[in-house]
């Protein structure tokens, strides 16, 4: 029991390592390979690249909309009951979240067309974790406050209730095409192989206890309310059944599922570099256009119906003769009947959380040694001059995500500055609901043929990293081939 | 080879943060501080007779005796999480009867372990409201805890002729409870 509460812990508030959908510092910092995941279509010059597997893509990322570890867990001397009315449930809204990803890259592996050198080719795998769960506002006041008291009256939201999650490996083939000296698109074939998933969206329903129109106090309550899972009961049945050898049970459940023993799912991304002018570099991409199809180990759980109850009622002389002593049970039997709990194993579709990134970037600050000067395959030089000339960038991007409730945004101003092909830096200052104060810097580092590159998000946060709100670290190694060394 | 692999992981990514971050003292003990008591409410029982209805049955005599199973109050999850209550009684009277009302609370062998009677004048111009605590303030908690059973008895004081001049001449007895429970 406490290892299955742990796990719902782990997945639901994304304890542990957790890695930001949102990757603004990588996003079109084009020297790094793994921007070809977050677009397809960006800008590739190297003649091949392989990164060193589950190291190749490694970050780590929490994230909170509205209250953190601080807020709660300060050692200030305040009572922690205290604290969590005034912090969580006077302060945060249903739009609120709790929201993490985990990315773990096991192989990613890219390489130039022989015959097509216009064309880069790249495969590979990656696990990942993404979960949601908004804030449940209203059932959090009435699990602390309850119906009764200064609550007679209110309406609790039952929609409140809005999560989803799951966990699939990735495996991946894309082609990134340069069509012109000004336009380069991509495209990524994804087939998804689910571990889990869970979805409770879409719920509607309210619970009221007003004064009544007979009895004193009338309760009603309408609901339509329904969890979908794929995946989730037989790791339960593993916790349930021993504490000693879980951990293998479960490695060996999540291996089989996560190389394509579990449920599939199809999906691809899109995305294209247009540049109207030398300087200027308009991108754009769409990922994760895709759906999982949940058939295995599903387990669905529903709450549907209406009912309201003003106790048990006898009415003279029309129930004068009902001496039926069960008078409770019966009404509770009836509240049941009119909004039954139900189980049921339907397939069910899930979609994938899509993204959406665009960016603008003006390159300036001639002279600088091209980064692609020793790139025998030709393909990104234009006449005479090879692009990565400029030794400064500025732009701007766009990210969105489309989350159950939302589509959330987040707005990225950068700066980018190349000293010759060896280091790159990159710095953000991002907008989203989770802070306004998010100032990261990425570090590429070319060593010959080893490419090193690291990413700290929300710098600012690091000072006292529980009062974060957004926190995030990423790395990764690879081998990158610029010729036919 | 597995276990290497994991220590090189764990270092890349925890060094990284020991340098790099810091954080004010942190309590998650704080975490066993919290009290979660929601305040419940609930209608119990309606009632409700007309004139003619007491006539019938005649006077100086029970109108209507009911007892009712009521295991809400002694559900594992209420003995456990209670920590206080309060019932609330409110009776309207438009018949021209004097009414007695008792509400017994009976443990499961039909003990009786407590009574709430009322004494209803005729023609009562305002309703009653009787307030009943349970709890530190109040009557011992585990009467709540051990009722297994709610007996209603109405009677007549008067006699069974008198009719009141109200168009619609009744009796009703509303009940309703709100408890304090200790989720945490």
């Amino acid at each position: 029991m406490r290892l299955k509460r742990l796990f719902c812990t782990f997945i639901l508030m994304g304890v542990g390592y957790l890695y930001g959908q949102n990757k603004q510092i990588l996003y079109d910092f084009y020297e790094i390979p793994q921007s070809l995941m977050l677009n397809p279509g960006v800008k590739t010059s190297e003649k091949w690249h392989a990164g060193i597997p589950v190291l190749s893509g490694l970050s780590l990322q929490a994230g909170t909309s509205g209250v953190t570890v601080n807020d709660l867990f300060a050692n200030d001397g305040i009572d922690f009951t205290t604290k969590v009315r005034e912090r969580v449930l006077d302060a945060m809204t249903r739009r609120d979240d709790f929201s993490s990803t985990v990315q773990i890259e096991l192989l990613n592996i890219g390489f130039r067309g022989r015959n097509r050198p216009d064309d880069y080719y790249s495969f590979g795998m990656y696990l990942e974790n993404d979960v949601v769960v908004y804030w449940p506002k209203d059932l959090a006041l009435l699990a602390f406050e309850g119906n009764g008291g200064n609550n007679i009256g209110r309406s609790f939201d039952l929609g409140d209730l809005s999560l989803r999650g799951e966990m699939a490996s990735v495996f991946h083939f894309g082609i990134n095409r340069k069509l012109s000296n000004v336009l380069t698109v991509g495209a990524r074939a994804k087939l998804y192989s689910g571990v889990y998933q869970f979805q409770s969206i879409q719920n509607t329903g309210s619970f009221i206890t007003t004064q009544g129109q007979n009895n004193i106090y009338v309760s009603s309550i309408v609901a339509d309310m329904q969890l979908q899972t794929a995946g989730i009961e037989p790791v339960f049945d593993i916790l349930d059944e021993n504490e000693s050898g879980e951990g293998k049970e479960l490695t060996r459940l999540f291996s089989k599922r996560a190389f394509l023993g579990g449920n599939l799912g199809l999906g691809m991304d899109l995305g294209f570099s247009y540049n109207p002018d030398p300087q200027l570099t308009i991108t754009g991409s769409m990922l994760d256009i895709g759906f999982m199809n949940n058939s295995k180990d599903v387990k669905n759980y529903t709450l549907r119906g209406n009912a309201s109850t003003e106790g048990v009622t006898v009415f003279l002389p029309e129930d004068i003769n009902n001496v039926d002593n069960d008078l409770w049970q019966e009404l509770v039997d009836d509240i049941e009947e009119s909004l039954p709990y139900e189980e049921n194993e339907s397939t069910y579709i899930s979609l994938r959380p899509v993204k959406v990134y665009g960016s603008i970037r003006y390159d300036f600050g001639e002279g600088g040694e091209s980064s692609f000067e020793n790139c025998g395959c030709a393909v990104n030089k234009q006449g005479r001059r090879t692009e990565g000339f400029y030794r400064n960038s500025v732009g701007g991007q766009l990210f969105m995500i489309k989350r159950p409730r939302e589509i959330q945004y987040a707005l990225t101003g950068f700066y980018q500055r190349r000293f010759g092909r060896v280091l790159s830096l990159k710095g953000t200052y991002t907008i989203d609901k989770y802070s306004w104060t998010n100032v990261g810097l990425g570090l590429n580092l070319q060593a010959g043929s080893v490419n090193f590159y690291i990413m700290g998000d929300n710098l600012m946060s690091y000072r006292n990293i529980a009062d974060s709100h957004y926190a995030s670290l990423q790395f990764g190694i690879n081998i990158i081939s610029w010729n036919d060394n | 080879m597995k276990g290497f692999l994991g220590r090189l992981l764990l270092a890349f990514i925890l060094v990284p943060l020991i340098f790099c971050s810091c954080t004010e003292e942190q309590d998650f003990n704080q975490f066993n501080d919290l009290q979660i008591t929601p305040l419940v409410a609930s209608s119990l029982i309606y009632l409700e007779s007309d004139e003619a209805t007491i006539n019938a049955v005649g006077g100086l005599g029970n109108f209507y005796v009911q007892t009712i199973n009521f295991d809400a109050f002694n559900e594992q999850f209420v003995s456990e999480n209670l920590l206080e209550g309060t019932l609330f009684y409110e009776i309207d009277n438009t018949t021209s009867k004097q009414l007695a009302i008792t509400i017994e609370f009976l443990d499961a062998a039909n003990n009786v372990l407590d009574v709430e009677s009322f004494d209803v004048q005729p023609n009562q111009p305002t309703t009653f409201m009787r307030e009943v605590d349970y709890g530190p303030t109040g009557k011992n908690l585990n009467i709540l805890r051990e009722t297994s059973s709610i007996r209603v008895a109405a009677s007549n004081l008067s006699d069974s002729t008198s009719i009141s001049s109200d168009p619609e001449p009744k009796v009703i007895l509303r009940t309703a409870a709100e408890f304090l429970f200790q989720l945490k």
